[in-house]
């Protein structure tokens, strides 16, 4: 905005005239690098706190978010106390059908691997206790089971639904992450041979 | 199957719209009339084929099609039709799509009205449209693909987020949409108008009604977001200053600005730089602000789910910001402007000043909004800057530009003599005297006196050239005083249509003062047949009811309110809670609200005891919060009247410059 103060150009010789276009180009020229120099940092900023957001966020692989949570028996769980186990964290409510048909499947491998340094949790996402409850008995549940209190989890592991299911390794990293159930056999042993310890 | 149709149709937009920006701009730079055609087709093509691909979308979330994985997130059966049809946008790839669907509906209108009009600046201008197309169908093709399967099919989806499940959530994110989107029209056409160095008035006149448009529905969304805040939010106020909100607010600012700045244009010939830059501004800021939303960059109530978008949003948010300054650097010299401003008392120096309040309220608000995430990144601490600062920044910076529009239209263009002076402003000035002494009288605090009195003074202003103006018309033509009124619109909307727009501004500003400075508010806890009082009102608790609907349990609590003055019953009020069978952990609250023209009775439900014999709410009493809606529809109406095409309106440029060399539009 220079029109409002326009310098008369009427008052000069050509001479000066010649240097003042010329400081004229100059101070344009300068005003121009600054303004671009600002909207880099600007941009700058905002690259640093993308990547910053989507190291936090990264979930299908990297460092597994810690948890703690209370089982429906009343044991406390954290993840940091399986470090050297593997772990299989299964997301499940008792209101969704899918979660039905991989639950046998979960409990059998349980039963199978519960000697061999695999552990199995489940954590029930957004339902009631009741419910919950005879959903697990429904299918004879044993491996540890505890409500994600204020889908404290579920938030940390940006889970899209239910079920969900984490597979980490002794050393605390996602190995494989599973939307939807898992109904294969074979698929089941090979996840879960990526995290024997 | 047709879901697969629906991603390939996709593709095929993406394809055509990289062609239609070849053609356009190769077309435009030979002049090749066969590649300009193209352009055209090629926008056509592409909103056809955008808006079948919403479509299956939408056949897929009516038909409860959980195999897609945007369905199955988005919808459930239980949820009723409407709700299926808006679960559209209620999702991140989703919206994505809805939002692209408007966008190439809006190239298609432009090309369309435009087709044997600007031949230099068109196929620039539908290039451009299809840049901005061509980058949502990117995310739509290769980052999040609205036509994902999950694998398998599930008997049921996750529903959709109980926030969403309003009236107002439902309008809302449309009309902000149709908003934010339209900016890329004046946007394009400022980027046509540098590509071809056709800088004159020609792209600044079709702009400005291309403006309006998008700059009413951006209004009406961001009013109705604030209604919707109200309503379902509870915590008794209307605007948090939340990232979101001002990321919607941002390009409103400077589309507001730019508005004001391209009258200056159309008529002294200055501010040629400036205007692009404002909407090259308001673009970059609807760019950023989806950006800032979507990436999970900022914390806020109103994010998306995070998702792989955030790196594509940046990419082009650095092509726009760069090669748009290339552009402007390189035609700098082309953008001198034909005068310069003569006097501090004309009307385009009160615009100019209307400009730079806009400015820095503008920047206040992306500082604010943007320094926590910085300071965090710097420092490793988390600044927030919450909404006392906005309010300590922008409160005095809003009440300047009230007062400026009151101002700027009592003065002439160029020069105000003194004479004038005392014409324009005698009567508006004894009339915000007295509103000011009436505030006074009742409420002696300093910001509401001077408030209310600028709101005073303004209306006043407005009502004078209402008068003005019939009267003139009365004694030429001997009209009535309402068929005056209604050629005033008709001849001149531009100006009489933004007057009302101000009219719909002081009514939104005199409740955001009621709010601001009178609110009271009270929490208590009551058994059944207790009541509270607060204000001139006495609320009596009877008892609370559940009722099932088909996806959630309503909980109400039942409250009369008596006036104590009158002794009168003023009517029931029935806060309410509701609770979702899929998101339990998400209870929505819905005010219980009396709506008086001075004042609502606002109840919040925040919990109850043994099935309801004692609950807990939250009371506020909010002077002339109505004004607000109220405002805002008057503000749509004066928009609409100002944007109205008459072809009376086409006055010749002869007359034109007659009119402002008298000093009068």
């Amino acid at each position: 905005m220079t029109e409002l103060t326009g310098a008369d150009p009427n008052v000069l010789t050509a001479s000066e005239a010649e240097i003042a276009a010329q400081a004229r180009r100059r101070s344009v020229r300068i005003w121009q690098s600054v303004f671009v120099l600002i909207l880099l940092g600007f941009v700058g900023l905002l690259v640093a706190r993308l990547i910053q957001t989507n190291q936090s966020e990264h979930r299908a692989s990297g460092q597994a978010p810690p948890f703690t949570f209370t089982t429906f028996e009343g044991e406390t769980i954290s993840l940091a106390d399986l470090q050297g186990k593997g772990v299989v964290l299964n997301f499940w409510a008792s209101w969704c059908a899918p979660c039905r048909d991989e639950a046998a499947l979960l409990e059998a491998m349980w039963r199978r691997e519960k000697d061999n340094g695999i552990v199995f949790i489940g954590l029930d996402y957004l339902d009631q206790e009741p419910a919950a409850k005879a959903y697990l008995a429904e299918f004879d549940v044993t491996y540890p089971n505890g409500p994600d209190l204020q889908s404290a989890a579920a938030r940390r592991y940006g889970i899209k639904g239910v079920p969900e299911t984490f597979f980490i390794d002794p050393q605390g990293n996602i190995q494989q992450m599973v939307i939807g159930p898992i109904v294969s056999q074979a698929q089941m042993d090979a996840y879960l041979d990526k995290i024997r310890p | 199957m047709i879901f697969d149709i629906g991603h390939l149709i996709l593709l095929t937009a993406l394809i055509l719209s990289a062609f239609g920006i070849l053609a356009g701009y190769l077309g435009g730079r030979w002049r090749n009339t066969r590649l300009i055609q193209s352009s055209f087709n090629a926008v056509y093509a592409v909103a056809v084929l955008v808006f079948a691909a919403t479509v299956i979308l939408w056949y897929g979330l009516l038909t409860d099609a959980f195999q897609l994985s945007y369905v199955w997130n988005h919808s459930e059966r239980a949820l009723s039709a409407f709700y299926k049809f808006s679960a559209l946008w209620g999702g991140q790839a989703g919206s994505l799509l809805f939002w692209c669907m408007i966008l190439s509906g809006y190239s298609a209108v432009v090309a369309i009205s435009n087709r044997n009009r600007h031949q230099a600046l068109m196929p620039y201008v539908n290039a451009m449209m299809l840049v901005s197309s061509l980058f949502f169908l990117t995310l739509l093709v290769f980052a999040t693909d609205p036509f994902k399967r999950v694998g398998f099919v599930p008997p049921d989806g996750q529903g959709l987020n109980p926030l969403l499940q309003n009236f107002w959530m439902i309008i809302h994110p449309v009309m902000l949409y149709l908003g934010y989107v339209g900016m890329a029209v004046p946007f394009a056409f400022a980027v046509g108008a540098l590509i071809s160095k056709r800088l004159g008035n020609e792209w600044v006149h079709t702009v400005r009604r291309w403006t309006l448009i998008p700059w009413m529905f951006l209004s009406a969304g961001i009013i109705m977001g604030s209604q919707w805040a109200y309503m379902e939010l509870g915590w008794g106020g209307y605007w948090a200053w939340d990232p979101v909100e001002n990321a919607s607010f941002l390009p409103w600012l400077t589309g507001t600005a730019f508005l004001h700045s391209i009258v200056i244009q159309e008529q002294r010939g200055i501010l040629k730089v400036w205007n692009v830059v404002l909407i090259w501004l308001t673009y970059f800021l609807v760019i950023l602000g989806t950006f800032t939303t979507r990436s999970g960059i900022i914390e806020s109530v109103h994010s998306f789910a995070r998702s792989d978008v955030g790196p594509y949003f940046l990419a082009y948010l650095i092509i726009i910001l760069f090669g748009f300054l290339w552009l402007l650097f390189d035609r700098l010299p082309l953008l001198r402007g034909e005068h310069s401003i003569d006097s501090y008392t004309s009307r385009e120096a009160a615009f100019l000043a209307n400009n730079w309040l806009f400015a820095g309220i503008a920047f206040a608000t992306l500082w604010g909004t943007f320094f926590p995430m910085f300071s965090e990144i710097l420092t490793g601490d988390r600044i927030s800057v919450a909404a006392p600062f906005f309010n300590k920044v922008n409160g005095p910076l809003f009440l300047l530009l009230l007062l400026l529009m009151g101002v700027a239209p009592l003065l002439g263009w160029r020069h105000t003599t003194l004479a004038a002076f005392r014409k324009q402003f005698t009567f508006p000035l004894i009339a915000g005297a007295i509103v000011g002494l009436l505030v006074f009288i009742f409420a002696r605090s300093l910001y509401p006196v001077i408030g209310l009195s600028i709101c005073g003074f303004v209306t006043a202003t407005i009502v004078q050239e209402y008068v003005r103006g019939a009267m003139a018309r009365r004694a030429t033509t001997g009209e009535n005083a309402l068929v005056a009124v209604a050629n005033l619109w008709r001849r001149n909307g531009r100006r009489y249509g933004g007057y009302i727009v101000h009219l719909g501004i002081v009514m939104i500003g005199v409740a955001v003062i009621g709010n601001e400075f009178y609110q009271q508010s009270l929490s208590v806890t009551l058994a059944r047949g207790e009541s509270a009082t607060i204000g001139r009102y006495e609320l009596v608790y009877n008892g609370m009811t559940s009722e099932r609907q088909s996806n959630r349990i309503e909980f109400n609590a039942l409250i009369d309110a008596f006036n104590l003055d009158s002794g009168r019953k003023v009517g029931a009020i029935t806060p309410q809670r509701n609770i979702y069978d899929k998101t339990p952990d998400m209870p929505t609250s819905e005010v219980g609200l009396h709506m008086t023209p001075f004042e609502d009775v606002y109840v919040v439900l925040n919990g109850w005891e043994s099935g309801g014999a004692t609950a807990t709410f939250t009371i506020y009493i909010n002077p002339l919060t109505m004004w607000m809606w109220v405002g805002g529809i008057v503000l749509v109406l004066g928009t609409m009247i100002a944007a109205w095409p008459h072809p009376t309106q086409r006055r010749s440029e002869t007359v034109r410059s007659l009119a402002y060399a008298t000093g009068d539009d």
